[in-house]
């Protein structure tokens, strides 16, 4: 699927180059450079405070980077003048980590907002595909209810619905499955993985089951303080001898 | 040590720097998007109507009790001269084109202002402002715009809502504490209180309205450090309002004497 133009043969989707961010003199990420290519799913791990949500809203282009340029459906983001960038986003769906659902609005408001700011559904569809939507995470007839009035991993599944309904190219999660029970977690990932299939979506997902991830991403990531410590297949990550790597995908510690 | 001090002044005067730019850029930002005029219409249904239904009651009570204040004082002298038919014009006129929009100004931004910097502050904080991004929404437009229309228009109406309610109050006081007729009184108000009196007081209100949405709307949007960084950010917001009222008040009247 493409976005706004096509792209060459073997061009990646998404290219991340040389992304350096700091904070009050510290860096938090320094030189990050990965390519992701269509129709994959890169999962992001790495340790709290490594810098993997603020590269996700770096590259959803929310945030400046200090140096450095992403590459979108080969149009870098920083460049991109307001109509483009818009249309950009209208291809891009977005898990945030604290769900940044509207408090302003129910949950049903919430999860439509996409496809009525869109425009172009009638809204008879517009309440049945909110309705799926909510039925598919397994959170029948809670439209009417608040974000104020849901726990944490329900707001973490509204935001999911919210980020999907308008079946994106490109979908971001940041830990799409924080504070979710097993069964529900596994549920998420499968209609993860059945959009990637079926729609061809390309798909950063960090998180930090990593057992999760293993089975739905084809590509891995690695951050430490904002440092990209490995990139690559998943043939690759098994057979790398780098320690930290081995500690997040072998799941132990030697310390 | 002088060093340090040095430090902290510079500080500050980056932060002020920061802030003076920022309410500046905030505003350019709003002017931008009024050429041509576009909003959100339900949205600045919803604000016209948050903003008046909050604050329409302590206007009301802040007005009466100005005018009932203003002629307690003037009450002193209106005995000592006996000068009762210059009672309404004395506080009729201090009301109009100072008191009242400078106290309603105030109450506002107190209420209103802080309450929108809050509201758009937690929303910096919990990423929903980086959400409507995500989903190609301009959040000058969608949010800012909206508020700005709603506070200007509002804050004009609780004005001239506020200066009736003052001169009522007023009356009452003068009949009941100083025994001066209310007609006498709404007579030297409708003799020698001018048009231009009256307007002068709507003309600040209007720029009351401007600078306190623009300011509590850079100061909501400019925060960052959680739920404290929102609690100093509303503190900002309603300090950087009332300097605002006032040297805005003091250039106005030296500009409308
Ligand atoms: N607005 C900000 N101001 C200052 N520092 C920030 C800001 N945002 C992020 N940081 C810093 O950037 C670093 C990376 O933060 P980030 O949220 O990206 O981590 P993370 O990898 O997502 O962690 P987690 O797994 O806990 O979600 C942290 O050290 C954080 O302190
Ligand atoms: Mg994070």
């Amino acid at each position: 699927m493409t976005l706004l133009s096509a792209l060459g043969p073997g061009d990646p989707m998404i290219r991340v180059e040389g992304i350096t961010k700091y904070y009050l003199g510290a860096t938090v990420l320094d030189g990050v450079t990965l390519d992701i290519p269509s129709g994959s799913n890169l999962g992001l791990m790495g340790p709290g405070g490594a810098g993997k949500s603020l590269l996700l809203k770096i590259i959803a282009g929310l945030v400046e980077p200090d140096q450095g340029r992403v590459l979108v459906d080969g149009h870098d983001v920083g460049t991109l003048d307001a109509h483009k960038l818009a249309q950009l986003r209208f291809n891009i769906g977005m898990v945030f980590q604290n769900y940044a659902l509207f408090d302003s609005m129910n949950v049903g408001e919430n999860i439509a907002f996409p496809l009525r700011q869109r425009g172009g559904v009638p809204e008879e569809e517009i309440q049945a595909r909110v309705r799926e939507q909510l039925a598919l995470v397994g959170l029948p007839g809670i439209a009417h209810q608040y974000p104020r009035e849901l726990s944490g991993g329900m707001k973490k599944r509204v935001s999911f619905c919210r980020a999907v309904i308008p079946a994106p190219p490109l979908l971001f999660y940041d830990d799409p499955t924080a504070g979710l029970d097993p069964v529900t977690s596994s549920k998420i990932f499968i209609h993860l993985r059945r959009m990637q299939q079926d729609g061809g979506t390309t798909a950063i997902t960090i998180s930090h089951d990593i057992d999760g991830i293993k089975p739905i991403c084809d590509r891995f990531a690695l951050l430490d303080h904002g440092r990209l410590v490995f990139h690559g297949t998943r043939d690759e990550i098994e057979a790398s001898d780098d320690r930290l790597v081995r500690q997040f995908w072998d799941g132990f510690s030697d310390d | 040590m002088i060093s340090r001090g040095l430090a902290a002044i510079g500080g500050a005067f980056n932060g002020l720097a920061f802030d003076v730019g920022g309410v500046v850029m905030m505003l350019l930002k709003i002017l931008r998007r009024c050429l041509p005029p576009r909003a959100d219409g339900p949205e600045t249904w919803a604000n016209l109507y948050r903003v008046g239904v909050k604050s329409f009651p302590i206007v009301l009570v802040t007005a009466a009790f100005t005018g009932a204040i203003m002629v307690i004082q003037s009450g002193l002298y209106i005995k000592q001269y006996g000068a009762e038919g210059l009672l309404g014009w004395g506080a009729g006129y201090s009301i109009l084109r100072e008191v009242g929009p400078i106290m309603i100004g105030l109450m506002f931004s107190g209420r209103v202002g802080a309450n929108n910097t809050a509201e758009l502050g937690t929303m910096m904080v919990t990423d929903q402002i980086d959400a409507l991004r995500a989903l190609a929404i301009d959040p000058v437009s969608y949010l800012v715009i909206p508020r700005f229309i709603a506070m200007m228009i509002m804050l004009t109406l609780l004005v001239v809502v506020g200066d009736l309610t003052a001169l009522v109050g007023g009356a009452l006081t003068g009949e009941v504490l100083l025994g001066v007729d209310t007609r006498v009184y709404f007579e030297s108000i409708v003799t020698l209180i001018t048009l231009q009196d009256f307007l002068s007081g709507v003309y600040k209100a209007v720029a009351f309205g401007v600078a306190i949405a623009v300011i509590s709307c850079h100061f909501g949007l400019t925060v960052r450090g959680g739920a404290v960084g929102v609690g100093r950010a509303v503190n900002n917001s309603v300090v950087a309002s009332a300097i605002a009222i006032f040297v805005i008040d003091y250039f106005m009247t030296w500009a409308m004497q």
